[in-house]
């Protein structure tokens, strides 16, 4: 595993999917997601995320890691929401296939969701 | 069948009209997140993780056929075919686009559904017995009082911000099928010795972080007076429920706090003090309400009996379908059949539009219109006539909707869990289907028998882990699923929370845990005893050391 890398997400306001911040905008592939390395670059773009109100709901950061290359967010929660639900492979953005999707379903890196966790609540 | 009125119609176009606003306001930035989510979920619409939930209330989880079908019309036009029946008796939609919202809402409507108070601080859907109306054992049809429950709730201005949720269930028989006891309020049916209708009372029962089994505060209160002590309760509550903390705001930490007299002398001086005759269901309405349910005219049928006879002992598939999910009728020539939704390797509770539609078309060919959601995410048809069981049964076989396991170990109750749900903390759905998948074998899983499992993928308890026979919680132990076991759980009328049995396991323990708890629950049951019974006879202990023979020291 590498040093700690972010990436950028939410949910599409109009649709409700995940996206993720890319190059070039707002894409629902991970495997397009801008990686940060610098968690300054990785704030900025948070900043302006939380501006496009008419665009995303809940913007926020997610730690990520890259195993043989391939990045991969380091909670669970975050490939699920990534990949579409273990249970139904025939739907959501996994149904693209491909060795980043493969990746991200044989990831066992483990941590706690950096996102939403006002919802979640924790102890 | 009761039916909106126009009034109710009404209502429910101008609140959609609202929120189609609301919406095109939201979309075009008119209004911000944080001012648009609380409209947004007082329309049952939440953000889960891959995308918006709708939540249809389904009154006292009662369906008309025209129903089930708008619903299965919205799942293939607006969603991805399917549906998810909850604890609730309600429907979610796992893929609803926002801006669809509107129209689906719309269309819902066209059959008398909506998506009001399935969320918010307010007195939610009111759930009762799946069986209601057609249960030998009851005293009468839960529905009426249900609906007045309904009327009574919806919109109500002084109870639509209260500390917390609110949730009501109601059973008019002495076998509880509604969880009645893990309610805010539980409501059980009965008749005096008198002959007289009237209500037990029971309040503060709960799951979530602090699971209660709710304490009788009235024995037997006239069933005439059901809104005006439902009020003097919750008006109690609403003044005196902690709004301090999220963790402490349900009623049954100020039950408990106070403990179950203190508070039910609060309801009494509240509710001597009331002009009751304001909020009490008028004579005539209930009279209204009742009729409108209709009696169904049962036909006495001896010939269809015998054929039904025959078929069971003719044929074994068809007589295991029975045993498990067929019941007794309050009619000798009618039966309840139970539609399992749990189908071994399939998601416990979801259905597609397709099944949805047969469901439909056999309520209105052979159910005289009525299809019920049952707690434990199944579905029931409570009026088939013996002589059309059979048809019934070929039906529902040939659409995946005839697993002969209504009550046995691959029936089980899970939540949507990290799967979908952005409150969880762990799967629960490919826990279940590990499960059910060791109690694939009918036989095996007749041998075991009654065992209720209940899977929650957080301590909200959406799964109802604490009632189960055996409860299983996943924990996120240092961002990795374990799950905990609780075992001697009941949500039926012998209700108890389950204890807890041990160090949690991975995921890819759980099934052997059960696996093994069952074998240990086959060697130690006396005569007649359900799981359930062993375990309250013997305790945790010879089950925690069957479940850990083997286990890694942690």
């Amino acid at each position: 595993m590498s040093a700690s890398l972010q990436a950028l997400t939410a949910n599409d306001l109009l649709t409700g999917e995940v996206v993720f911040r890319s190059m070039e905008g707002w894409t629902p592939r991970f495997a397009d997601a801008q990686l940060f390395s610098d968690p300054l670059d990785a704030r900025a773009e948070l900043d302006l995320a939380v501006l496009e109100t008419v665009r995303l709901a809940d913007p926020y950061l997610i730690d990520v890691a890259l195993t043989d290359g391939l990045p991969s967010p380091t909670s669970f929660r975050e490939r699920i929401r990534a990949l579409g639900p273990t249970v139904r492979e025939d739907l959501g953005p996994q149904t693209e296939g491909g060795p980043l999707v493969d990746a991200l379903r044989h990831s066992h890196a483990a941590a706690r969701s950096s996102g939403r966790l006002g919802l979640i609540r924790k102890r | 069948m009761y039916s909106y009125d126009t009034i109710d119609a009404a209502m429910l176009a101008d609140r959609n009209a609202e929120f189609r606003d609301q919406v095109a306001r939201r979309l075009s930035g008119d209004m911000s997140e944080a001012q648009f989510k609380p409209l947004r979920l007082m329309n049952g619409l939440y953000l889960q993780l891959h995308s918006y939930m709708l939540r249809v209330a389904i009154p006292y989880g009662s369906l008309n056929p025209s129903q089930l079908r708008a619903l299965a019309h919205v799942a293939r036009r607006w969603d991805k075919g399917y549906g998810h029946f909850t604890t609730r008796q309600n429907l979610q939609f796992h893929w609803t686009r926002l801006s669809d919202a509107p129209d689906i809402l719309d269309h819902l409507a066209t059959v008398g559904l909506h998506a009001i108070q399935t969320s918010g601080n307010c007195i939610r859907n009111t759930t009762s017995d799946p069986f209601a109306g057609a249960a030998a054992d009851e005293a009468d049809d839960a529905r009426i009082w249900c609906e007045a429950i309904r009327q009574w709730s919806s919109f109500h201005p002084e109870f639509t911000y209260l500390p917390r949720k609110f949730k009501i269930a109601v059973t008019a028989s002495a076998t509880d099928r509604a969880a009645v006891r893990a309610h805010d309020i539980g409501l059980v049916l009965h008749r005096n010795d008198e002959g007289r209708l009237g209500f037990e009372v029971i309040v503060g029962g709960g799951l979530g972080r602090t699971p209660f089994i709710g304490k009788t505060i009235r024995d037997h209160l006239p069933a005439e007076h059901l809104l005006s002590y439902l009020t003097a309760i919750l008006r109690i509550y609403n003044l005196e429920g902690r709004r301090d903390n999220l963790y402490k705001a349900r009623i049954k930490i100020l039950v408990d706090s106070l403990g179950a007299a203190a508070f039910a002398e609060k309801v009494e001086a509240e509710w001597v003090a009331m002009d009751r005759a304001r909020i009490d269901l008028p004579d005539l309405e209930l009279a209204r309400i009742r009729a409108s349910f209709g009696l169904i005219a049962h036909k006495s049928d001896p010939g269809g009996r015998a054929a039904f006879e025959a078929d069971k002992a003719s044929d074994r598939a068809f007589s295991r379908f029975v045993r498990n999910n067929v019941s007794a009728h309050k009619h000798p020539d009618y039966a309840i059949v139970s539609v399992s939704l749990k189908t071994i390797g399939d998601t416990p509770g979801d259905a597609s539009a397709d099944q949805m539609d047969v469901v439909a078309d056999l309520g209105e060919a052979y159910g005289h219109g009525d299809i019920r959601v049952t707690h434990a995410q199944n579905l029931v048809l409570p009026h088939i006539s013996l002589r059309d069981v059979r048809a019934v049964y070929e039906k529902l076989s040939a659409a995946g909707l005839a697993t002969p396991n209504i009550d046995l170990a691959s029936d089980i109750i899970a939540c949507p869990g990290l799967d979908y749900c952005a409150l969880a903390n762990a799967r629960a759905i490919p826990i279940s289907q590990d499960i059910a998948r060791r109690f694939a074998d009918p036989d095996r899983a007749e041998q075991v028998g009654e065992l209720k499992i209940k899977i929650s993928g957080c301590i909200n308890a959406c799964g109802h882990h604490h009632l189960g026979h055996i409860g299983i919680l996943g924990v996120d132990k240092k961002g990795e699923e374990f799950f905990q076991f609780t075992l001697g759980g009941s949500g039926a009328e012998d209700a108890s929370v389950g204890q807890a049995l041990g160090p949690a396991v991975p995921a890819d323990k759980v099934a052997d845990t059960v696996d093994r708890l069952a074998a240990a629950y086959l060697d130690l049951r006396a005569p007649g005893e359900r799981f359930l019974d062993t375990v309250r006879r013997l305790g945790v202990a010879p089950f925690k050391a069957a479940a850990y023979a083997d286990a890694d020291p942690a």
